[in-house]
């Protein structure tokens, strides 16, 4: 395989609704800022991957269809990814595959979200319906009918693995996590919940949305987009001498989807208690890149809900499972701990438009590495039922 | 054990007859309600001024049961829990969600029905804000069993399914992981997940356990012993009157709030409130909210709490302006939590409630207003 750079990356500010913008333009907007980011005309781009996790977010099936013209890839091919909440990575993923097998030198992954304009007209509030949409990724026979949605699979998994390790999950490492999460949230200008303060108090005290999950410690319902330029080592290097701007390289890709029906046997069926998935694909992302959990200096994880965020950071190795109070109990995420996690505020702080959210924590690992001078990252992005497709991505500057 | 076919056939009353078959009104697919009305708004945002069309993303269906249809006309018909075994490497799957087994190259897997009891994979989770189409269960307990096989062994997968209580509403405590369970049948069934539903095995007489299957009509239902107080003490009858009198003021408070009277508007209950130091009541009338200084006759809804304080200090951060400094828990976390007992499982009278409080801060009535303690209801 052919290494892969990424070049440029292009955000639209994250919203908890776009009522201004259709997501033909938040495409746009964001395709728009990675090609000026790059340094790059988009007539150099050869091929795209558009990540939309709903047809019915967008009120559209194929919704990408619209794009074509829109986003300059006329003639050219553009190939839909919808992985659920796993969707972002699953698109730069395959982006990625694009690349590394020498099909093509330059790339456009843009994902892009609506959310809001679900609106339960009995209720008269968007969240039931928005939630009801999510519910449809459940399959028609056996679990939606029981009112199985996002929050109820996911604290399944957190409420599994509490039973397998009592007193593991502790409210107050949890409420830490958000009120950190709250804090680095600030340093991102495209932040859903820039300017807000969550304190752990607030955290403890907020209300059940599924037992034993509360609503502060769950992710926040997004539209915005993201778009990032995926380059052969070859095409980088050209446009480094054009623009003296070093790219981040893409070193290690590792996916994996678990069962969607639950058994012990883990080798053929989901075991509860575990989110195997991401201990999977980190696990082959770390060796593709040829190095150790122990490397990675920050880690843009997908914190669909922060109990979960601990589980896949134990998955990971970063701690053992059952040790994930650790994380904040021995200081390890805290600030002047050994690892960053989620400095864009996350999916619970930063936003979470589902077919771009894995983007935005690759747009925020770039700007962290950079910044502070990192050399290794790790982007990870889950989703769909009980938290079964896992997806981790090494990335690595060689300046 | 009959197999007549029909919907809800097996429905037996306590004395073993047959009873009338349930024949359920049919209702619609999507709730009227829930249907726009054809419409364009505009929103005003700091940007400008923009259009929504009301509109919807709906296809109707008949939706195919097609392989699984066995495995539902086995709940409805036989009030049976229908599985596939392997004969090559002998796992058992429930549901019977596929028909060859891929572990041994796609070998076609057997019928083979299952027990009715089992045990719970994991604790069961408890919703209570649930999606649009399920709006009005809440709430509700969903948890994974793995049930007994003939072999005296447990099926390989485990089945979601709607976890129940005969004591009260669901809350956490009454499951755990390897809680023992039975599934028990709906008297009136489709042929679908919901006819089916788990029972603590504790919960349940030698005989009960022993019955398969164990029609929901043949359970006893509503037990709740746990809200028999006993007699009032004078320290908690003192603050129950402070609980009225802060209910009183919170109803003078609603109607100068148009986001708290939207809370309550389109809705009616009359409710009776037990507490450990006696018993009050609410009646909730389209953006209303009435105090009663006894229980209400007949009502909708019953509320249960041992200690009255707790209601006290949902009260206080309702009425007084306590900015940022909410120590109460919703009622709702109250229900789910197991300190506020309801008689039967309609969260929605307390989740208006809970949204009280916020728009009276949010239309500024709190701050506007201070209450004075021991004030008598009227």
């Amino acid at each position: 395989m052919k290494d892969v750079a990424i070049i440029g990356a292009g955000m639209t500010p994250c919203r908890s609704r776009w009522v201004e913008k259709t997501f033909w333009e938040l495409a746009q907007m964001a395709v728009s800022e990675a090609v000026h980011d790059a340094g790059i005309h988009i007539n150099e781009v050869e091929a795209g991957v558009a990540g939309i996790y709903n047809d019915i977010f967008e009120f559209q099936a194929i919704p990408e269809s619209g794009f074509q013209g829109i986003i300059g890839l006329q003639n050219k091919p553009l190939m839909r990814v919808t992985n659920g909440g796993a969707t972002g990575a699953y698109a730069m993923l395959a982006a990625h595959n694009m690349v590394a097998s020498g099909q093509h030198d330059l790339v456009l992954v843009v994902g892009v979200e609506k959310a809001l304009d679900c609106y339960d007209y009995e209720a008269e509030s968007n969240t039931p319906a928005v939630v009801q949409t999510i519910g449809y990724s459940w399959d028609p026979w056996f679990e939606r009918p029981l009112g199985a949605h996002a929050s109820e699979s996911y604290a399944e998994v957190i409420q599994a693995y509490m039973d397998e390790h009592p007193g593991d999950l502790a409210p107050m490492a949890r409420a830490k996590i958000v009120e950190l999460l709250c804090e680095h949230a600030q340093n991102n200008p495209y932040a859903q919940r820039l300017g807000e303060k969550v304190t752990a108090d607030q955290v403890l005290h907020s209300r059940y949305v599924v037992y034993p999950v509360r609503v502060l410690e769950t992710c926040v319902y997004t539209e915005g987009a993201c778009a990032l330029i995926f380059a052969s080592a070859e095409m980088a290097q050209k446009i480094r001498e054009r623009t003296g701007r070093e790219p981040i390289w893409l070193t290690g890709t590792g996916a994996a989807n678990e069962p969607y029906f639950v058994g012990n046997d883990i080798t053929r069926y989901k075991v509860l208690h575990r989110i195997y998935s991401d201990h999977v694909a980190t696990k082959k992302a770390l060796q593709m890149a040829r190095i150790n959990i122990e490397d990675v200096q920050v880690i843009e994880l997908h914190d669909a809900f922060i109990p979960q965020l601990m589980i896949t950071l134990a998955e990971m190795g970063v701690v053992p499972l059952g040790r994930a109070n650790d994380l904040v109990e021995e200081g390890i995420i805290m600030p002047g701990g050994k690892l960053l996690v989620n400095p864009s505020g996350g999916l619970v702080f930063g936003g979470h438009f589902v077919g771009g959210s894995n983007m935005m924590s690759t747009w925020s690992a770039m700007r962290e590495m950079r910044a502070r001078d990192l050399e290794h990252g790790l982007i990870h992005g889950t989703g769909a039922s009980l938290s079964m497709y896992g997806v981790a991505m090494v990335l690595e500057r060689r300046a | 054990m009959a197999q007549t076919g029909k919907a809800g056939a097996l429905a037996q009353s306590k004395n073993g007859k047959k009873k009338a078959e349930h024949k359920p009104k049919p209702r619609p697919v999507i709730s009227p309600a829930m249907l726009p009305m054809q419409g364009i708004s505009e929103v005003h945002t700091p940007d400008g001024t923009f259009l929504q069309r009301n509109d919807a993303m709906f296809t109707a269906m008949k939706h195919t049961q097609g392989e699984f249809s066995d495995f539902f006309r086995a709940l409805r018909d036989e009030g049976k829990v229908l599985g596939h075994r392997c004969p090559g490497c002998r796992h058992l799957i429930i549901p019977p969600f596929m028909r060859r087994c891929p572990a041994c190259n796609f070998v076609d897997m057997q019928k083979e029905y299952v027990k009715d009891t089992g045990i719970m994979v994991a604790t069961p989770v408890i919703t209570v804000f649930a999606p649009s189409r399920f709006k009005g269960q809440e709430p509700f307990g969903t948890g994974r069993v793995f049930l007994e096989t003939a072999d005296g062994k447990l099926s390989d997968t485990a089945m979601l399914v709607r976890v129940r209580t005969t004591r009260g509403t669901i809350r956490p405590g009454i499951y755990k992981k390897g809680t023992p369970v039975k599934i028990a049948f709906c008297d009136s069934r489709q042929g679908e997940m919901l006819d089916i539903f788990a029972v603590p095995q504790n919960e349940l007489t030698p005989q009960q356990l022993a019955k398969s299957p164990l029609f929901e009509s043949e359970i006893e239902w509503g037990r709740l012993s746990e809200t028999e107080f006993g007699k009032p003490t004078p320290q908690l009858q003192k603050i129950l009157q402070e609980v009225r009198a802060h209910f009183q003021e919170l109803a003078e408070m609603i109607p100068q709030s148009p986001r708290a009277t939207a809370n309550l508007a389109n809705w009616r209950r009359t409710v009776t409130i037990r507490t450990g130091g006696g018993t009050f009541g609410l009646v909730l009338i389209d953006g209303e909210l009435q105090v009663r200084k006894e229980g209400v006759k007949d009502p909708d809804l019953i509320l249960a709490i041992q200690d009255p304080t707790i209601l006290l200090t949902w009260l206080r951060d309702s009425t007084e302006p306590v900015g940022d400094s909410v120590k109460s828990p919703a009622l709702t976390d109250l229900v789910i939590e197991g300190t506020l007992i309801l008689n039967k499982p309609e969260l929605e009278t307390v989740t208006r409630l809970d949204r009280v409080p916020r728009s009276l801060r949010r239309d500024n009535v709190a701050v506007a207003r201070s209450v004075k303690p021991h004030r008598q209801t009227p």
